[in-house]
């Protein structure tokens, strides 16, 4: 047995594989949400509703960006060794997601009214926000996962690849809205 | 722990979102601007390459020392 196995931490070699293997993950998800947001000009072409709330859309496009920076930094101080730091920042990042996905409910009510998912933008604008929302929820349960453990006193230099797991996934959460906040906000 | 070290790395942060706060704000406009598909699929592209470099460290995966 390796000394990184019996202090249960992943070998160099491990800890490559996980990441080629998440990258692999990653690369799948992109592949479904680049279907929904092909879907979206297909039907559509670069035509939107007026009633779009571009400000919430914006404000929660800003939310999700600051959420990534909040995670960077959870990564960051947990790989040199400064746990309150780590601490601090996964909870904001899960906090923001909180918050991100309280708008998306107030987009949702507003759009039930406007364009309901029975029209063609609707079906577009509910399908790729809900498949977002999912991931942006499940994304965060995740975070919150490696919070209570980092509380428990988990994780260090050298020993925080299911930190960095989440925050990569995290990240890709940030990378698909990039591509869905133009197509469903700005286009058109 | 290397303070300085995470200081500077914590900073680095700091400017990426900064980046990615001004090509938010070009999107908005680009917007309106003709050819407005292909500029903002440029500034998708553009975002998304910092997050991956810089937040993602998409590096690792051919320099694992990084």
């Amino acid at each position: 047995m390796h000394h990184a196995e019996a202090a249960g931490r992943l070998s160099a070699h491990e800890l490559q594989n996980a990441r080629l293997g998440l990258w692999l993950f990653i690369v799948s998800e992109a592949a479904l949400f680049s279907a929904f947001i092909a879907a979206r000009y297909l039907n559509l072409g670069t035509s939107r509703p007026e009633e779009l709330n571009q400000l919430l859309g914006l404000g929660i496009t800003g939310v999700l960006l600051l959420s990534s920076l909040t995670a960077y930094r959870a990564e960051t101080c947990i790989a040199h060794g400064d746990r309150p730091g780590f601490l601090r920042n996964v909870l904001w990042t899960v906090l923001l997601a909180g918050v991100f996905l309280v708008g998306v409910v107030v987009e949702w009510v507003e759009g039930f009214h406007y364009f309901p998912p029975s029209t063609r933008y609707g079906t577009s604008f509910f399908s790729l926000t809900g498949l977002h929302g999912l991931h942006v929820l499940s994304g965060a349960l995740l975070l919150l996962g490696v919070y209570l453990h980092g509380r428990r006193g988990r994780y260090g230099p050298g020993d925080y690849w299911p930190v960095e797991g989440a925050v990569k996934y995290w990240h890709f959460v940030d990378v698909a809205w990039v591509f869905i906040y133009p197509t469903l906000y700005l286009v058109g | 722990m290397r303070p300085d070290r995470l200081a500077e790395k914590l900073r680095l942060g700091g400017r990426v979102f900064g980046a990615l706060v001004v090509l938010t704000a070009v999107e908005w406009f680009a917007a309106r601007w003709p050819g407005a598909l292909l500029w903002l699929t440029v500034i998708a592209l553009g975002k998304t390459a910092l997050i991956a470099e810089y937040f993602m460290h998409y590096s690792q995966l051919v320099r694992p020392e990084e």
